[in-house]
């Protein structure tokens, strides 16, 4: 491949990572524009999330690699696939808001953040112990049909990610934007207590958050699974800092920032790796995350939640 | 183990010194070197505790990497006593070799350094490196709001245990340093006995708990813990957040690095994914368990997740082993409880949080309730002395500066689109009363917040006794003499009335860190003073808060706690008092009593800005009064003209009775 090519090739595999962590990021966004609340569970529902899809994909009796699928009973299968790990760690999300943050709504300090990290921590020593620790082979049903732009390889999955992404990320927009349900988000992000005097009800607002982000985290995690052939306990944990990064990047809060800082977070990774060196990556993104924080804490596009104090 | 808080400070003194004389004595017991070697680990591991119990515990920073300085100390002594650097030998290193720092290895011109640096020397050395990284990662990022620093923090944790790996030259990378060599004394290796370690393991427990014991109820100490509370109104009280939050950090980092010290010479090997994640996550989870800001939960929490790790968890696997094989469970036999450890974790974060948010053993408060005898004498003795402490303070200050007088010029303040001050201006002569009315929303409170560095302004100008106040901090503003309270009362809620008038004096208090821990006679007499001081402001309030001093303030009525608050502003010893609806959820006599007090304060030499609205409190007191609305200044002149201007009148009731 020439310099070119490799460069361009980059940037498609930094594209279909970025879309994952942009889905991811788009839950740490809202629940924070809502609640200013850092919400680390958000890690571990991503994880959950891939293993649902894997257990679904296994009980259409696809295992490993072997079972190749095309036309409608691909996209059919991917189709339920999707809407069951969506629902599942949705509903998951929701849990996790209703038992152990809604208690902590009303306690100052880092309190609600420490019980975030616990309720991440349960899940991922839940799903460790329950798979011993191993990888699991995570089954791909899409013919290996690939597309070849100048010297570039763009796989047919590559292509399904990111219609997917592309579709879930203007669906939340729409929603957030056009829907009566997201100007209640939009108000009680603004000002919660104006929100709930005007008649929003703070609490269902709070649990759709938890509930769309929670499902994006969960079709990141399958959109994960089926793009690097595996699941393990330990992807929440790497994914979910460079999508908080991304989040952090694009501006907290902000729902177009999480998108655009999840594709740079992205590009960041697979470049960096390219031309520097893969185990500076991460010393690369935290560099970034905590300069942003430092220099520019708006993040690229600004916060679009207010500075409560 | 609540009621230990309970329990007088004599008999928790007995129980210590029993609990300490078994402690000393416990490796006589024969019970094996695995135990001790375990409960030499139990000691590193409550070290560790206690320092992150002063960043997240005393000032509620939220520290996820703190394992970071844990490894920065580790690695400092690793380095400095293996063969993991050895540079060609000159003359230049003979000064070093003479005090034992160095060897030299080999002769001639292949004669290379071998690092030995004594660990008695590395301890306090690792500990000021891993501070001063603690402040130089700190200074940039500890203005970011709480919960952002524990996400800087996390990625500051991810790091340092990559760059250990990475930099292979000096850290030797994931294979880790080998061969560092044991602490001696007099020339006796440490060697691989337990029980040295032991002891000195314990002697760092003993000395950081010291520490912590003696910073907690101090000048340092309820500052972190204004800050956790409130930061806005830590900063109001004088306080320089910024400063005091990176001692937090430095000295949490300073214990982290001297433990990593004691814990890699014990070890001998240090290796990255010693100082990953999880264990500034275990270290959190043991103060957690233990209650947070509590000096004594910390230590206890260690030792109990310590042992849960080392003893519990291996025994119960065994027993549910054996039992699986009795019973012929496959399942039962092969059940390796050990791995289960983290999930436990998760488990009593999440409780803890949700049930226990104080901990097993809660913070302590510090303060001793007064005997009736005592608070009869501090009620008859009568606000007197605070009074003439007051006075001379205002006179000192005036007599030094120019007088204390307010003139706002041309103030404008903007949120966004909206005007909320447009093109103020006011005067507050020195020694005045002034109200400020107006309706809700008219921006009262914007005018506090901007005299007192909260919002910055637009436009205008601030001058107060000579200084221009706009672009000053909050605390730098208190300096000047410019004290407030705050519509909305911003107490300390979980500290005592005692500790809340005892923040107040913080600029007035000198004392330094090295002299608190040393417990230096100045040091203690500033503590006596200061806290005779808060009796006498209290006692302004007759019986109304001095039978109270040892109550946390979210549990007064009130109106008590606006007197707090009141006390609290009155304690910095201002020279302007601003006070923001100091007479709201009073009722009628209370709030006359209240006038009465503030024009008391007026004879002080003291200058007072006021929002009120209640107008008889405003007539009574205010020698002009000032109305705002919209943002606009309506009207100004003596309160009973004031009364009967017709805009003010429309402004409050509306045009229609005007009217009628």
């Amino acid at each position: 491949m020439t310099g070119s090519a490799i460069f361009l090739q980059q940037i498609v595999n930094g594209v279909s990572l970025g879309a994952v962590y942009a889905l991811l990021a788009l839950g740490f966004t809202l629940v924070y524009g809502i609640l200013e609340l850092i919400n680390f569970a958000h890690f571990s529902v991503f994880m959950v999330g891939a293993f649902v899809a894997l257990v679904v994909l296994q009980a259409f009796g696809l295992q490993g690699q072997s079972v190749v699928l095309h036309g409608a009973p691909l996209v059919l299968v991917l189709l339920v696939a999707l809407v069951v790990t969506m629902v599942a760690s949705g509903a998951l999300g929701v849990m996790i808001e209703r038992y152990t943050l809604r208690p902590m709504r009303n306690v100052k300090g880092p309190m609600a953040m420490i019980t975030t990290i616990g309720v991440s921590y349960i899940l991922f020593n839940l799903v460790l112990l329950a798979t011993n620790a191993q990888a699991i082979n995570f089954p791909d049903p899409m013919p290996a049909a690939s597309y070849h732009v100048g010297g570039v390889v763009i796989r047919l999955k590559e292509i399904l990610i990111w219609i997917v992404s592309a579709a879930l990320m203007v669906g939340l927009n729409l929603f957030v934007k056009r829907t009566r349900l997201g100007k209640a988000m939009r108000a009680v992000a603004q000002d919660a207590e104006a929100a709930r005097m005007m008649g929003v009800d703070v609490d269902h607002v709070v649990m759709i958050a938890f509930f769309a982000g929670s499902a994006l985290a969960g079709a990141a995690g399958m959109i994960f699974g089926l793009y690097y052939n595996f699941a393990q306990y330990s992807i929440g944990y790497t994914a979910g800092l460079r999508a908080f990064t991304a989040a952090v990047l694009g501006g907290i809060g902000n729902v177009p920032g999480a998108m655009l800082g999840g594709i740079v977070i992205g590009l960041i990774e697979t470049l960096g790796s390219q031309y520097i060196a893969a185990r500076w990556a991460d010393v690369i993104i935290f560099s970034i995350l905590i300069g942003t924080l430092v220099f520019r804490p708006a993040g690229l596009l600004g916060m679009l939640a207010p500075n409560r104090s | 183990m609540k009621r230990f808080a309970a329990l007088s400070p004599r008999t928790r003194q007995m129980v210590f010194l029993v609990v300490l004389a078994f402690l000393l004595v416990f490796p006589f017991l024969d019970t094996g070197q695995a135990n001790i070697d375990i409960a030499a680990n139990c000691a590193a591991y409550a070290a560790l505790a206690l320092g992150l119990n002063i960043v997240v515990g005393f000032t509620g920073l939220l520290d996820l990497g703190y394992a970071a300085f844990f490894a920065i100390g580790a690695y400092a002594y690793g380095i400095l006593n293996s063969y993991q650097l050895h540079p060609a030998w000159s003359s230049a290193w003979a000064p070093l070799a003479a005090i034992g720092f160095v060897a030299k290895l080999g002769v001639g011109a292949a004669a290379t350094v071998h690092f030995t640096v004594p660990f008695w020397v590395m301890l306090p050395v690792s500990a000021m490196i891993a501070a001063g990284f603690g402040v130089a990662f700190g200074a940039p990022t500890l203005r970011l709001k709480g919960d952002y620093l524990a996400i800087v923090t996390l990625g500051f944790g991810e790091i340092v245990p990559i760059v250990v790996r990475n930099w292979s030259s000096l850290t030797n990378g994931a294979e880790g340093l080998n061969g560092v060599a044991p602490p001696s004394v007099f020339g006796h290796s440490f060697g691989i006995n337990s029980t040295p370690y032991y002891y000195v393991g314990l002697g760092i427990v003993l000395l950081l708990l010291f520490i912590s014991l003696r910073l907690k109820p101090s000048r340092i100490g309820r500052a972190w813990m204004a800050i956790r509370e409130d930061e806005i109104a830590a900063g109001a009280m004088g306080i320089h957040t910024t400063r005091l939050k990176l001692l937090a950090f430095a000295m949490g980092a300073g214990f982290a690095g001297l433990t990593g010290t004691f814990y890699i010479a014990k070890l001998q090997t240090a290796t990255p994914d010693m100082f990953d994640l999880p264990v500034s996550i275990m270290v959190l989870v043991m103060i957690v368990l233990g209650g947070l800001g509590s000096v004594w939960g910390a230590i206890i929490g260690a030792v109990l997740l310590q042992l849960l790790q080392a003893w519990f968890l291996p025994e119960l696997s065994a027993l549910v082993q054996a039992l699986g094989n009795a019973v012929h469970s496959p399942f039962l036999s092969n059940l390796e409880l050990t791995s289960a450890s983290e999930l436990i974790f998760g488990i009593i974060l999440v409780t803890m949080m949700l049930y226990r948010r104080d901990g097993i053993v809660p913070a302590s408060r510090n303060e001793v309730r007064l005997s009736f005898a005592q608070q009869d004498a501090a009620v008859s003795r009568g606000a007197l002395p605070a009074v003439e402490r007051l006075s001379r303070a205002c006179a000192q200050a005036t007599t030094a500066g120019a007088p204390a007088a307010l003139a706002v010029r041309d103030l404008t303040v903007k949120f966004g689109g909206l005007t909320a001050l447009k093109s103020i201006s006011l005067d507050v002569p020195a020694g005045g009363i002034v109200a400020v009315i107006g309706p809700n929303g008219s921006g009262k409170s914007t005018l506090f917040n901007s005299i007192t560095g909260l919002v910055t302004p637009a436009a205008g100008s601030i001058d107060f006794a000579g200084h221009q106040l706009i672009g000053l901090r909050p605390d730098q503003i208190l300096r000047h003499g410019v004290a407030r309270t705050f519509q909305n009362i911003r107490l300390f809620p979980n500290l005592t009335v005692m500790e809340n008038v005892l923040i107040g004096q913080h600029t007035h208090l000198k004392s330094g860190p090295g002299g608190i821990v040393l417990g230096l006679g100045g040091v203690r007499a500033e503590e006596r003073e200061a806290r005779e001081f808060v009796l006498e402001l209290l006692a302004m309030f007759g019986n109304r808060l001095i039978p109270r001093i040892d109550q946390g303030v979210a549990q007064l009525s009130y109106a008590n706690r606006r007197r707090v608050e009141i006390a609290r502003a009155l304690a910095t010893r201002p020279r302007l008092l601003m006070l923001d609806e100091p007479t709201a959820g009073m009722n009628p006599a209370e709030s006359l009593e209240l006038a009465e007090q503030i024009a008391g304060f007026r004879d002080l030499g003291l200058t007072v800005l006021l929002v009120e609205h209640k107008l008889d409190v405003v007539t009574r007191l205010a020698d002009n009064v000032i109305v705002l609305d919209y943002g606009e200044k309506l009207a100004e002149g003596p309160a009973d003209v004031v009364r009967r201007d017709e805009a003010v009148i429309e402004a409050y009731i509306g045009r229609g009775a005007v009217n009628a």
